[in-house]
């Protein structure tokens, strides 16, 4: 019933556009019953069965004109039908990413980004289908209506033994649908692990290049490609047997009618005009029974979808999903709303109690899962305009407690507060302007390098060109080839590791947030250009750093250094109260 | 119009060669389903002619029976027609997706630098999907429906010529008529696909960057660009959609006039007495059934469409050559290499115009010229020379071109002037395999898959047994910690290369670089991201793997330097410095006594 109502959800997203779809295709399936009410006054003008006195050319220039009326329909109904699917494919693809990109940006999705992107594509579309064939539904009982009736007022008899084996069908449907459900799923599952695959061998294309693992990686996939034949066949071959077997009613119920009709056509009871009649709408009736059976399958494979798209919006109602938000097809799209920056914005203090994070416990985790202690009762303060840097050795949690601290990671206890006041959602809390934040591996987009920085921040060119500044960025720009407009590529590689970190870098500075968060910003810098980017980023004064770094440049300027170690903090002080006070300090030092 | 049979015919031949007897059994299979259904109206109509005349009741009963029996029948092929059908086509798609992913794995760096893996996704899997169709039923329906209009025809011709005439008459205009409006929605199609793989692109892209994009609080931004997307699609995909309709309309069309026709002529013909009414039901319901075979011919030309688009972006796709010509033939030798770089200059976006169609554009440009920023040289008129079993260590700013020679060593690029020979063979003779076996390197950026730990590190390999695997973990000092997790060499990486930190995710690099055992070692700032502690370990490591090898170690800390016995400075492209490390230390003029006095000193110790 969850599939209903959020059916039900989207359907009240466009009300008039879906009242119009149906109403359009209630009128090109009457246009059908039409045609072959014709064929029946034909046969009976032949047979002089009819009253109606119609001569054979009236009859021909009626066909052609219903035919007209036929095509007409088809586009009218066309239009309304594509407009309508794109709205509601366009709405789940947004709600998709929108919850995505609402979720603690550090936490595992729980599949790849090739998964992911297969289910805002395929799980989307099998939902857009849905809602337009569920129109068809509706039209098809209509059509089915109106036959039934004209059938009965020909022959009650031989209607009724026609309808009886049509129930079966929509009874041995049920039976069969628990497999559906199974195999669909085991096909979608084999299918999501051949696309994250080639998604995996495209993002690391150049490891498997310079390793000559082409071949090997090739085999890989074979193995993967073949799970997914096997499950998909299996699939498909359940499907398709429903849908011949219900396919297959037309002729047994034309075979019923051979037999049913025998006597009265020749008894003369019963016209060719209407056996032709009956064997179409018979016709007519199965292919509605069979297109109802066909759509309850896709159905249950819809459902299916259904639950991935809610899966992925981690809300089991799926009404994350369906909910309704605009997708501006046309018009004016959205301004890039600046956030304004207000006086509680204004940073005194920043404070973690008890900050605990465990590592998830769902096997997903992988090699530091289940449940081990990522982080245990971190506290610390941070005061205006200090300059903190967290060090450590590999795996003593420095990133983890930056993400669990913005909220990238939803820890599992503690507080973090911001002069004083606790942050219930740090996620939301965390970002422009009051803090920004650049992750050890920056990220950077397919488009230009001012897009990239800018990110939809609408500042004047003179801080853009601040923020190159501050990010020793000024003399690489002119070196591209289209200066700010170049664009970098998928992920920017049209850039060195070393000018991506900068370019992140200037992507916080434009923000001129409160607190500016790096982690490890330095780690493709050589030395010359990160004693550059902090003096002048010292140089503006009044702002707040918290730094992941092991480097000199950085543990030098430190006011304050915490050292982790084993996701605790071990000491907190001056490099040189740290040097004399702590073993590990000195060996991170050495 | 054009029909490309030629290309259809390679890729059929090419894919589905090796399953010949599978066709053809697919082949039988719809033949009988064909047969089965031109019996029918024979059936009825010597049911209507026996009742209308008051026939005997057992003929009348006889026929409905045999009616029953091809229902059963006509069941049973279908699903085995499915069985066969939907295997071959998986076989063959399955084929032509690892033909495509092999292709993409060889191409240079500078395709997959303009293609997200995204949108490779919906290349290689997108497209191919939509080929699936094509390839099990295809040809096979349109030459099976073929088959049944030619049948219909000749039985109707075989009840009177002035009934096969006209009903063969409006089946050429019908089947001309719905191939002629096939190739209008041909562009939209491919335009759509395109736009639509751009549009999945974009969602990979940002969906991997997401941790950016919400600490940076650019969700708007994003979100604002998907509306772009939304608004910019919705034509393209109108106009392609309603190509879908048009053939339906026309369809429609088509068979009132068809109707009309079978009308006119049968009445005519009994109003004269030459045929039953029987017949002229026959006649009506043959009419009829052509609608069958049409619709599915139309239907199968549907897919043609989308297939078509797929298929004419599979060629290009397979038509994209790697810049890199693999024409080499020369082997490099076991045992540690020289490098030497003579006169080596490089531009990255020179490397771009090379195939001719690039230059056609190439020259276009030129005439606009100022509009095109000057090419911007990576290196410039480079010389060393490197004796085997040296250890350079490569200094420089970032954007001096470090990144780009390693690049250049192991051919990811070509260079435009000068020669690039390592064990004495200039880079270009030699077999791309063979000198990627002898020259790693070790990236700065780390790719994980997802995928036990043992594949990680044997990148797929099945022919390297646990024993070597745990022997390179060995050396590299993390064979306990590997054991020690819970599945051992079987730990599974999360979706995302998660699970491990960057740290140890080079270890894993590490590891990959010691099973290849090759001649020259390139370290791309491969300890950058640890912490000294571990790099304190990883030294140990690292001073085994370069062990009678020659190396190159890219790093902007001197202290990482400290191993090299010779010392490469570039600036700018160039060479600033080069010379062994120990007197370029003692020359207190030299370029690299000036940094190690530019308040660094710490880092030498």
């Amino acid at each position: 019933m969850r599939m209903w109502r959020a059916l039900w959800r989207l359907i009240k997203y466009r009300p008039w556009l879906y009242a119009a779809d149906v109403a359009a295709w209630v009128a090109i399936l009457l246009t059908e019953l039409g045609a072959g009410y014709i064929a029946k006054l034909f046969f009976d003008s032949l047979t002089d069965a009819s009253p109606a006195g119609l001569t054979i050319w009236s009859i021909v220039a009626l066909v052609i004109a219903g035919g007209i009326a036929r095509i007409l329909t088809v586009l009218a109904g066309a239009l309304i039908d594509i407009r309508h699917r794109y709205n509601m494919g366009s709405l789940m693809r947004r709600n998709l990413l929108a919850s995505v990109l609402a979720r603690p940006g550090a936490e595992s999705l729980g599949r790849s980004t090739g998964e992911t992107l297969n289910t805002i594509r395929d799980d989307a579309q099998a939902i857009e289908d849905t809602i337009s064939w569920l129109i068809d539904q509706i039209a098809l009982l209509v059509y089915a209506a109106v036959a039934l009736v004209i059938l009965i007022a020909i022959d009650a008899r031989i209607t009724a033994i026609v309808v009886l084996p049509l129930l079966t069908v929509i009874a041995a449907a049920r039976l069969v649908g628990k497999h559906i459900h199974r195999f669909r799923e085991a096909s979608r599952r084999a299918t999501e692990r051949v696309t994250g695959a080639i998604g995996e061998a495209m993002e690391g294309v150049q490891t498997i290049q310079l390793a000559g693992a082409e071949k090997h990686v090739l085999g890989h996939v074979r193995e993967l490609n073949k799970e997914r034949l096997h499950a998909t066949v299996r699939d498909r071959l359940l499907s398709q047997s429903l849908h011949s077997f219900f396919w297959n009613t037309v002729t047994l119920s034309t075979g019923l009618i051979l037999l049913a009709a025998a006597d009265s056509l020749s008894s003369g009871g019963f016209s060719v005009g209407d056996f032709a009649v009956f064997v179409i709408y018979v016709g007519v009736l199965a292919e509605v029974v069979a297109e109802i059976g066909d759509f309850m399958m896709h159905f249950k494979q819809g459902g299916v979808s259904m639950e991935r798209m809610a899966d992925l919006t981690r809300d089991e109602t799926a009404s994350a999903v369906v909910v309704h938000a605009p997708i501006h097809m046309s018009g004016p799209l959205p301004d890039v709303v600046a956030p304004r920056r207000t006086a509680d914005d204004r940073l005194e203090e920043l404070r973690a109690e008890n900050l605990t994070y465990r590592w998830p416990e769902n096997g997903n985790g992988g090699v530091n899962g289940n449940g081990r202690f990522a982080l245990r009762d971190i506290s610390f303060a941070i005061e205006r305009g200090e300059f903190v840097v967290i060090t450590g050795r590999i795996g003593s949690g420095k990133t983890t407690l930056l993400r669990a601290l913005l909220g990238l990671l939803t820890p599992d206890g503690g507080t973090v507060r911001w002069n004083g006041m606790p942050i219930a959602d740090p996620a939301a809390f965390f970002v422009p302007p009051r803090c920004a934040y650049t992750p050890q591996v920056p990220q950077l987009f397919s488009d230009t390098l001012e897009s990239n920085i800018r990110m939809g921040i609408d500042v004047s060119p003179e801080a853009l060109e601040e923020s190159i500044r501050l990010a020793v960025m000024e003399d690489d720009v002119p070196q591209l080839q289209k200066g700010m407009q170049t664009l970098i590529g998928a992920k920017g590689v049209k850039l060195s590791g070393g000018q991506r970190q900068r370019a992140a870098a200037a992507r916080m500075f434009i923000r001129d947030p409160e607190l500016l968060v790096f982690d490890d910003l330095s780690s493709a810098l050589d030395i010359e250009t990160e004693n550059l980017l902090w003096e002048r980023t010292f140089a503006r004064g009044d702002q707040t750093y918290l730094v992941v770094s092991h480097r000199r440049p950085a543990l030098e300027r430190a006011d304050r250094i915490l050292l982790m170690v084993d996701g605790k903090i071990e000491g907190i002080g001056t490099l040189d109260e740290l040097l004399t006070e702590h073993e590990e300090m000195r060996r991170l030092w050495a | 119009m054009k029909v490309p049979i030629k290309q259809y015919y390679n890729l059929l031949s090419t894919y589905l060669r090796s399953q010949w007897r599978w066709v053809a059994v697919l082949a039988v299979l719809i033949l009988i389903t064909i047969g089965l259904r031109l019996a029918n109206p024979q059936i009825l109509r010597t049911f209507i002619d026996t009742a209308t005349e008051g026939g005997e009741r057992s003929i009348l009963i006889r026929s409905a029976l045999l009616f029953f029996g091809i229902a059963l029948l006509t069941q049973a092929l279908s699903v085995a027609a499915t069985y066969v059908g939907e295997t071959v086509a998986w076989t063959a798609t399955n084929a032509l997706r690892l033909d495509l992913l092999d292709h993409a794995l060889h191409l240079d760096a500078t395709f997959h630098k303009d293609h997200t893996p995204g949108q490779m996704i919906e290349r290689i899997d997108g497209d191919v999907a939509t080929l699936s169709n094509f390839f099990s039923r295809f040809t096979i329906d349109i030459v099976g429906n073929g088959f049944l209009v030619a049948g219909i025809l000749a039985l109707l011709f075989r009840e009177d010529w002035r009934i096969g005439l006209p009903i063969l008459a409006f089946a050429i205009v019908t089947l001309i008529l719905l191939i002629w409006i096939r190739k209008l929605a041909v562009p939209y199609w491919t335009k759509y696909r395109k736009l639509s793989a751009e549009f999945f692109g974009f969602l990979g892209e940002h969906i991997s960057g997401r941790e950016d994009i919400r600490a940076n609080g650019a969700v708007g931004h994003v979100m604002r660009r998907f509306y772009e997307f939304v608004q910019k699609m919705f034509p393209v995909r109108l106009r392609s959609s309603l190509g879908g309709y048009s053939m339906w309309m026309a369809n429609v069309g088509l068979f009132a006039f068809g109707h009309a026709v079978a009308f006119g002529v049968g009445a005519t013909l009994w109003r004269a007495s030459l045929i039953t009414i029987g017949t002229v039901y026959l006649v009506f319901h043959y009419t009829e059934l052509l609608r069958g075979p049409i619709s599915e011919i139309r239907t199968q030309i549907t897919d043609l469409q989308r297939a078509e688009a797929g298929i004419r972006r599979i060629r290009e796709l397979m038509n994209t050559e790697s810049r890199l010509d693999d024409e080499g033939t020369a082997h490099l030798p076991t045992g540690p290499l020289g490098v030497r770089f003579d006169g080596v200059g490089f531009a990255y976006e020179a490397a771009r115009v090379s195939s001719a169609v690039d230059q056609e554009d190439a020259d276009a440009s030129e005439e606009d010229n100022d509009h095109e920023p000057e090419m911007v040289p990576a290196l410039h008129a480079i010389d060393f020379d490197l004796a085997p079993g040296t250890v350079l260590g490569l200094l420089g700013r970032t954007g001096s071109g470090k990144t780009t020679l390693a690049r250049l060593l192991v051919r990811l690029y070509d260079p435009q002037t000068g020669a690039v020979r390592v064990g004495g063979q200039s880079v270009g003779t030699v077999q791309i395999a063979d000198l990627r076996r002898a020259v790693r390197k070790v990236p700065q950026e780390v790719q994980l898959f997802r995928a036990t730990i043992r594949d990680n590190v044997r990148l797929f390999d099945p022919s390297i047994d646990d024993e070597r695997v745990l022997d390179a973990l060995e050396h590299l000092g993390i064979r306990e910690w590997v054991l020690g997790l819970p599945d051992g060499l079987d730990t599974m990486l999360a979706a995302d290369g998660g699970g491990l930190s960057a740290g140890q995710g080079q270890l894993i690099a590490l590891g990959r670089a010691f099973l290849a055992d090759p001649g020259l070692v390139i370290l791309d700032e491969a300890s950058s991201r640890l912490d000294p502690a571990t790099e304190t370990l990883l030294e140990i490591a690292v001073d085994r793997l370069l062990e009678n090898r020659t190396a190159i170690v890219i790093a902007h800390r001197l202290s990482t330097v400290e191993r090299a016995d010779q010392i490469l400075i570039l600036d700018d492209g160039r060479i600033a410095e080069f010379g062994q490390r120990h007197e370029l230390v003692a020359d207190p003029s030299s370029r690299l006594s000036r940094l190690l006095q530019a308040g660094l000193e710490e880092v030498l110790v």
